[in-house]
């Protein structure tokens, strides 16, 4: 088996430079905030570097942008980067807090050749603007200690990668401070002068784990590793230096982590309908907005659109310290329709997924709605209203042909009649129902025309009288 | 210079008395024989803004539309309801052979939106009709909407109170609609573009609520004259 490790050196600092706009110096410091422990470029220009401790790094540069590293932070981080990786290996596991570890020995045939794997998983890290240190090794370990040393090369030949290991310096292999103090008063200085002791004098002398530690780093003992399987839901956070004030700001952002969710989308080949934003803010509880399309939808510009609208009708309730993205419905596609050669029908289909999308993004989903006739002689109760996404309810057309004579226009509620009609026409149709429900009716239906000349729908309830119920529009 | 005069010639923006010709402008008939004679043979403009003028709801403004909702709606557009005064009586649609789920009522707060959702809809492929119900709408309102209705090529139709028939508007086509005491709907062309405005016609409204009998309507001696005195 062949492992390829990638240490990433500065996740965190990478992370956050990736949505932060302006290119001022930026430094992660430790929990307790006083040593530095990751520099970016700008920062490190100015003469400061990791290890610093923080009075000094500031004195040297008055204008540091300071971020405290946090475990959970760099831990999802890590996540992240492990689910972009799940699309060109199966076989992942997970070394926090910077490390990310995959078997490649049975990618070389897909992808034609070890380089070929290399090259690709590279050209990601560039597009993900990632540094990472890569390394091959034949036992996980192996392939660790030589990515953290930032001697990686790219080669399976055993005899090349067993020379780079042995060059390493015990301090760099890993052992305990009191295992490696031990090895130095024996005299020995690198890797290679440990593998050349007998195991059983190493076992005695020094401890078992030091000899279990060798051993797995030359894979003469076993060192089993749960592979990483991803989580079915999508979510992404940027975390900003500087606090958002304005939503706009926020676009930028968006747009990035909406492109990752279109290709995460496309490589699963489903779509989704709902996307969950949550705006964190420093003092008040996060805003959650949710995002939904009418239909089926994977596009990052398409969701950009609807967020922006999103963005437009509620102001920022407080400045945004983070954004995270979530998705946790999906949708599997659905193979397109055969019989649809140019496709005219879906392009005005999807047209219509996106006016509605709009439309509900800015008006709200209840702004919208369907009409469907409902089986009731009461005129109030038959008609429903019904949300647009939902596929309504076909009336058979049987059904509809009986229907009895109606107004096109119906009164949001009866309205007094005030003077009497022109001319009366047609009536008295009663309609008398309700008594299995409480909303009791009783009524005698007339068609006349009013002196305005609208024909009106109007009905007499002999307790409280004349009452116009519609117009014949 | 020779090319804007000839786009505002062929566009027919330009009223020419003496070479009158027959109006190219895309537009979709009213179902309506006597109505589309009227309008140049060719009946409702499609990507222009038409507006029905009238007082009072329940004169057959709604049956004006009918025969092209019903059309449009098996087709397979959509036509979309914008804030209509009262609500459409669904059972009443599906017997006139509206498909119900090509209709979509769309309710505003306020002006911004209501113009932000007619243009939306206006512009979309998807729409075939846009029915609305504007309140009070400036000058400069209706322009934007006649631009965003020149985007598309749907067929918009804006409601308003007869009293703007004197306001001047940018829409190709205004009627003027009044009831008679037949149950008639008198239309009466206040604006067309590329042609004379002022032609007047009378269509037979009685159907809609089944008064074959109109010529001599039945006096149905009620309980009215008993009842509210």
């Amino acid at each position: 088996m062949l492992w390829l490790y990638l240490h990433f050196p500065h996740l965190l600092l990478d992370h956050l430079s990736r949505s932060h706009q302006s290119r001022s110096a930026l430094v992660i410091v430790e929990g307790a905030g006083h040593k530095v422990i990751q520099a970016c470029s700008t920062a490190r220009e100015q003469g400061v570097q990791a290890g610093m401790r923080l009075k000094t790094a500031l004195s040297l540069c008055p204008e540091l942008h300071i971020v405290r590293s946090d475990q959970q932070q760099e831990a999802r981080i890590l996540e992240d980067q492990a689910r972009w990786l799940y699309r060109y290996a199966a076989y992942i596991v997970l070394v926090p807090p910077d490390g990310l570890l995959a078997e490649i020995g049975s990618l070389q045939k897909l992808y034609g050749g070890l380089t070929a794997v290399w090259q690709t998983i590279e050209q990601g890290l560039n597009e993900r603007q990632l540094n990472a240190w890569i390394a091959i090794g034949h036992t996980p370990l192996a392939a660790r200690l030589i990515a953290r040393s930032g001697q990686g090369e790219c080669t399976s030949d055993s005899g090349h990668i067993n020379r780079t290991l042995s060059q390493l310096s015990l301090f760099d292999a890993g052992f305990e401070e009191k295992a490696c103090l031990r090895l130095q008063r024996l005299g020995l200085n690198t890797l290679g002068e440990v593998f050349n002791l007998p195991p059983a004098e190493l076992a005695r002398r020094l401890s078992p784990e030091v000899l279990a530690r060798i051993q797995k780093i030359q894979g003469t003992r076993p060192d089993p590793l749960a592979p990483w399987q991803p989580p079915h839901r999508f979510r992404q956070q940027a975390d900003f230096v500087q606090e958002l004030e304005h939503s706009r700001g926020l676009l930028f952002p968006l747009q990035r982590m909406l492109q990752e969710l279109e290709d995460d989308l496309c490589w699963r080949q489903q779509d989704t309908d709902s996307l969950l934003l949550i705006l964190q803010h420093r003092q008040q509880e996060p805003t959650r907005l949710r995002v939904r399309t009418s239909g089926p939808e994977h596009r990052a510009e398409a969701f950009l659109k609807l967020a922006q609208i999103r963005f437009e009708q509620h102001p920022l309730r407080a400045p945004v310290t983070a954004i995270i993205l979530a998705v946790t419905r999906f949708i599997d596609r659905e193979a397109p329709d055969e019989q649809d050669l140019l496709g005219d029908c879906r392009g005005l289909d999807e047209a219509w997924h996106t006016l509605i999308s709009r439309l509900q993004a800015r008006l709200g989903s209840d702004s919208l709605t369907r009409l469907s006739p409902q089986a009731d002689h009461r005129p109030e109760r038959a008609w429903s209203a019904s949300d647009v996404s939902q596929s309504g309810h076909r009336t058979p057309s049987g059904a509809v042909a009986r229907l009895p004579r109606r107004p096109l226009w119906l009164l949001k509620g009866p309205l007094p009649l005030t003077a009497a009609p022109a001319i009366w026409f047609s009536g008295p149709e009663r309609i008398s129902g309700g008594w299995w429900d409480g909303q009791r009716v009783h009524r005698d239906y007339y068609i006349a025309q009013l002196q305005t000349g609208q024909l009106a729908w109007v009905f007499h309830d002999a307790r409280t009288g004349w009452f116009v119920h519609g117009w014949f529009g | 210079m020779s090319n804007i005069l000839d786009t505002l010639i062929q566009n027919e923006r330009v009223w020419q008395g003496r070479r009158h010709k027959q109006s190219t402008q895309p537009a979709e008939p009213t179902g309506y024989q006597v109505l589309d004679n009227q309008l140049g043979g060719i009946g409702w403009p499609r990507g222009a803004l038409s507006e029905c003028l009238l007082d009072d709801p329940g004169i057959g403004e709604l049956h004006l539309l009918l025969p092209l909702m019903e059309k449009l709606s098996s087709n397979g557009k959509t036509v979309f309801w914008l804030n209509p005064p009262h609500t459409p009586y669904a059972p009443a649609l599906a017997r006139e052979g509206v498909n119900l789920d090509q209709v979509v009522m769309v309710h505003t707060d306020n002006e911004g939106d209501f113009l932000w959702t007619l243009e939306n809809c206006l512009r979309s492929p998807a729409t075939g009709l846009v029915m609305a119900w504007p309140g009070k709408l400036r000058s400069r309102d209706i322009r934007r909407l006649q631009l965003a209705a020149e985007a598309g090529s749907n067929v918009c139709v804006l409601f308003r109170q007869r009293r703007y028939a004197e306001q001047n508007s940018p829409a190709a086509l205004r009627l003027e609609l009044e009831p008679d005491h037949h149950q008639n709907l008198n239309v009466k062309i206040v604006k067309r573009r590329g042609s004379w405005p002022g032609q007047y016609c009378s269509l037979a409204m009685a159907y809609r609520a089944d008064l074959a009998f109109s010529e001599a309507p039945r006096v149905v001696q009620g309980p009215w004259p008993a009842c509210g005195r």
